[in-house]
């Protein structure tokens, strides 16, 4: 659990000019107040909720985003359970999701250990697999010794990491500004109308998969939709945009 | 010791330290001589060869076809070892592509197709002609133009970045070391004054040019003071703004000016400092860039220009790359180290400056790519050159992606202080035919619209930020008549909520709430009220956000209500929208005077909102109608205006 108030009251039993001692000798534990600061300057505490549970899931987030490094998150052997099932959460997550191959997975593991870092991790198992597999998450956290937390967190930060399976065709719809101002939203919509799935989502038969990408950077060519990694179409319409999508649908079930 | 040999002996020792220099310079240059490669062939403006433009645009609208089909007609007539075929980098006109130049008379054909090829190569390739009916057109006369350099787009330009994008294969190290490339990095490491080349870059007056306009000399000046176990160099080409592609054509046409100007910056750096290391931050969403700087990086190693010892000059620096994965906020310097870190793009406050404290917590300099290429033509033409461009607080040139409702869309590099004007309308050709000027966005959204009256507006980073916009990174989109101001503000207001890193709730929140009110706006239900919460929310948003995300983030709602309030009180008191764009506001409807009955809109509607007989006049039934637009795009009559006003509303209202 998190603590920012150095260890509760542990005052005293420190060495006396060791770094730590420095810092605590800074606090006053009963105000909970740090001396020789102005008026109002207090500690952080954590939340309790009514059944005196703490509210902190310890997800890291304040420690890493303190911008002078005052928060560290410790294990705490006063709270040795998590307040949920972890094996059963993740067995729960790992359900939904297909089998993957783990064979394709040892290149992404070699280049880990070559010294690429965690969204480079990210990239390649996405080009192997078209998305990132819990289990694929769950094996990078183990390689590269990160908590499973801090693994998901990126990965569901950045929005060109998919957390779910994609369709044979992924068609991306380009809402960079020339595309809006030539008509982009209208483009999505005749496309998600066509496929009956709303953007970010996959067709129940699992070909088409509809995203919207921020801009391509083709804005003479806007509206520009772009299917798969290298299929861009540019100047499309409403109009054009359904026949495409029913020129793809054509060319997977022949009618 | 007498004054006399003691005089002696400082001149023996400086004129054995000339001789030091003298041969270090030797050696650098002898090294330089020998990176090149002999054997390659290297483009040049009077060879004959044919140059195909390889950027994004180009590629999107077929350049591999057209390359497949020149080469096939090339080896059918036995030409292929008398005419090189070069795959340059983006030549900027992208509007136009695929684009194809012959050398060495500089004939420009655009907008090809394959089958074209047959015909020039017979009459431009093998004889001395021109095929007029595929040349450029002159927007206004309507005149034909041969060649690159009678075309205003590219003649009216300055290019300094992008001088030898369009020139040389970005696939070739030999290209852009037989074009002068990496002669500065060589001049830099013989002087081996580091204090110099910031003094220079300083001297040149170059501006960061990602968006805030930081002196590029002053940032090196201050890496190099703060402490640390190394320093990083960093090229920041996580070019999120919708609508902007400089970055990325600069690093698919040229990548190697980017890694010579970070060499260089290393160089001023970390020289008798400590050890020095790159990063390329790039965006994925760039594959060709990637791959091209992915090459440019091999190639530059090989050669002795990158890695340990860089041209024998005992100086080591060398750069990774590392792809961003669709963050926007990721642009921001410490959003950025944190990324490459691993960790999720959030900024911390900036109290503590990424020069002091950046990557891992060293010593960090962060430029944009522009910034970066600008830096070996300093180093080349010295600062004075630069200076003398632009205006008395910017200097240098700029590039802008012109997009939007322009004749001429693509890359124009132009000097500061050059007008808004002279940009979109002498470079850009105008509006599109029967279209007129509406505004300009300008700094993607971050920045703001400016109307036609900001058109004189001279382009510098002050002047911009006076008028309420900003220089932002350089994309610039025209709009027309046809696009709805609130509409505009509010695409640019959920790109930013949506792209809100969530760690500060007046970011998080306010940017959600103010995008709210912008919907009921369009939604024809805003109150007056409305827009005074929406100027002071915008107010709390700039004052109380960490990063500059959210300190921006308002700015295009803000422009729109200075220059275009009475478009938006026209949405909120007569519930009209005068562009026709806010769906709850319009409806469509058939001019029956003017239908033809032809059917083609019976086809082409998606819910069969639309009946009526063949040759008489079809009804709209508004039930049905979900204003998809499509009707009225294939409509080859224009038949079917679109009505705004009050009663659309009610009727809205009641479906």
């Amino acid at each position: 659990m998190a603590r920012s108030d150095g260890g509760n009251g542990k005052r005293g039993t420190e060495p006396k000019g060791s770094a730590l001692y420095e810092v605590l000798k800074g606090i006053d534990f009963e105000k909970r107040e740090l001396l020789h600061k102005a008026k109002g300057v207090g500690l952080f505490d954590l939340v309790k909720e009514r059944d005196g549970r703490y509210r902190c899931y310890a997800c890291t987030l304040c420690e890493r985003s303190c911008p002078v490094d005052c928060i560290e998150i410790d294990f705490c052997p006063e709270f040795e359970e998590l307040p949920f099932d972890v094996d059963l959460e993740r067995a729960a997550a790992k359900a939904l999701q297909p089998e993957i191959d783990m064979k394709l997975f040892d290149d992404v593991i070699a280049r880990i250990r070559e010294g690429s870092g965690l969204i480079e991790a990210f990239h390649t198992t996405q080009e192997t697999y078209g998305y990132l597999p819990r289990q694929a998450l769950e094996e990078i956290a183990g390689e590269m010794r990160l908590p499973f937390s801090r693994v998901f967190g990126v990965a569901s930060f950045y929005s060109q990491f998919r957390l779910t399976p994609v369709g044979k065709f992924v068609i991306d719809v380009c809402m960079g500004t020339a595309c809006h101002v030539a008509g982009a939203p209208l483009v999505v919509e005749a496309i998600a109308q066509e496929l009956e799935v709303p953007v970010g989502e996959t067709t129940a038969d699992g070909l088409f998969t509809l995203q919207t990408v921020n801009c391509v950077g083709a804005c003479a060519l806007a509206p520009v939709v772009r299917v798969g990694a290298d299929d861009t179409y540019g100047r499309v319409g409403p109009n054009e945009a359904r026949k495409l999508v029913r020129k793809l649908r054509k060319l997977e079930v022949p009618s | 010791m007498s004054p006399r040999t003691s005089g002696n002996g400082k001149d023996a020792r400086k004129a054995s330290a000339a001789t030091a220099a003298g041969k270090r310079l030797g050696r650098i240059e002898q090294a330089l001589k020998k990176a090149a490669d002999k054997s390659a062939y290297i483009a040049g403006d009077d060879k004959a060869e044919i140059r195909i433009c390889a950027g994004t645009a180009c590629h999107a609208s077929g350049r591999v076809a057209l390359r497949e089909a020149l080469e096939k007609d090339l080896a059918a007539r036995g030409l292929s070892d008398k005419i090189a075929v070069v795959e340059t980098g983006c030549h900027g006109f992208c509007e136009e592509g695929p684009i194809l130049v012959v050398r060495p008379e500089g004939l420009f054909y655009p907008r090809l197709k394959p089958k074209d090829i047959a015909e020039i190569v017979e009459t431009s390739v093998v004889g001395d002609g021109v095929v007029e009916r595929l040349l450029y057109k002159h927007p206004q006369t309507g005149e034909a133009l041969a060649h690159e350099r009678d075309i205003p787009f590219y003649s009216l330009q300055q290019r300094i970045v992008l001088s030898l994008n369009g020139k040389i294969d970005p696939y070739s190290i030999d290209d852009y070391l037989a074009h002068g490339g990496y002669t500065g990095l060589a001049r830099v490491l013989a002087q081996d004054d580091p204090e110099a080349v910031i003094d220079e870059v300083e001297r040149s007056g170059l501006r960061g040019r990602g968006g805030a306009g930081f002196p590029t000399g002053k940032k090196w000046r201050f890496c190099r003071a703060n402490p640390g176990d190394v320093h990083y160099v960093i090229c920041n080409a996580d070019e999120g703004d919708p609508g902007a592609f400089m970055d990325r054509s600069v690093l698919e046409g040229n990548p190697h000016a980017v890694i010579e100007g970070m060499v260089i910056a290393a160089f001023a750096i970390g020289r008798g400092v400590g050890p020095v290391s790159g990063y390329v931050y790039v965006r994925h969403e760039y594959p060709f860039a990637v791959e091209r700087l992915r090459n440019a990086l091999v190639q530059a190693r090989e050669r002795g220009l990158l890695g340990e010892d860089i041209l024998g000059s005992g100086f080591d620096f060398d750069i990774r790359i590392n792809q961003g994965a669709g963050a926007f906020v990721c642009g921001e310097s410490t959003a950025l180290t944190l990324s490459i870190e691993g960790h999720r793009g959030m900024p911390r406050g900036k109290h503590i400056r990424t020069v002091a404290h950046g990557l891992r917590g060293e010593p960090t300099n962060l430029n944009n790519v522009e910034s970066y290429a600008n830096v070996p033509w300093i180093v080349l033409n010295g600062a004075g050159a630069l200076a003398a461009k632009g205006t008395a607080t910017s200097k240098g040139t700029k590039i802008f992606s012109l997009t939007g409702k322009v004749v001429n869309g693509g890359l124009v590099e132009v000097p500061m202080g050059a007008t808004l004007r002279h940009v979109i309308f002498d470079i850009g050709g105008g509006m599109l035919p029967g279209r007129e000027f509406k505004a300009v966005q300008l700094g993607g959204p971050s920045g703001g619209c400016l109307p036609a009256e900001s058109l004189d507006t001279e382009i510098d980073f002050e002047s911009l930020t006076a008028a309420g916009a900003m220089m932002g990174s350089g994309g610039m989109v025209v709009v027309d008549d046809t696009t709805c101001m609130v509409d505009f503000a509010k695409f640019f207001l959920k790109f930013t909520a949506e792209e809100s890193c969530g760690k500060c709730v007046p970011c998080r929140v306010g940017t959600t709430r103010m995008l709210e009110i912008l919907e009921r706006i369009t939604a024809g239900e805003g109150t007056t009220a409305d827009i005074e919460r929406l100027e002071r929310l915008a107010d709390d948003v700039i004052e109380g956000s960490l990063c500059q995300l959210g300190g921006s983030a308002p700015n295009p709602v803000l422009t729109t209500l200075r220059y275009f309030r009475d478009e938006v009180m026209e949405h909120v008191v007569n519930r009209r929208c005068p562009a026709r764009v806010c769906r709850p506001l319009i409806r469509y409807t058939i001019d029956k005077d003017a239908c033809t009955g032809c059917h083609v809109c019976f086809g082409a509607c998606p819910t069969a909102a639309i009946s009526g007989e063949r040759k008489q006049a079809h009804i709209i039934d508004q039930k049905l109608c979900i204003k998809c637009d499509t009707c009225r795009q294939v409509c080859k009559f224009d038949a079917i205006p679109v009505e705004t006003g009050v009663l659309a509303v009610a009727e809205g209202r009641q479906q």
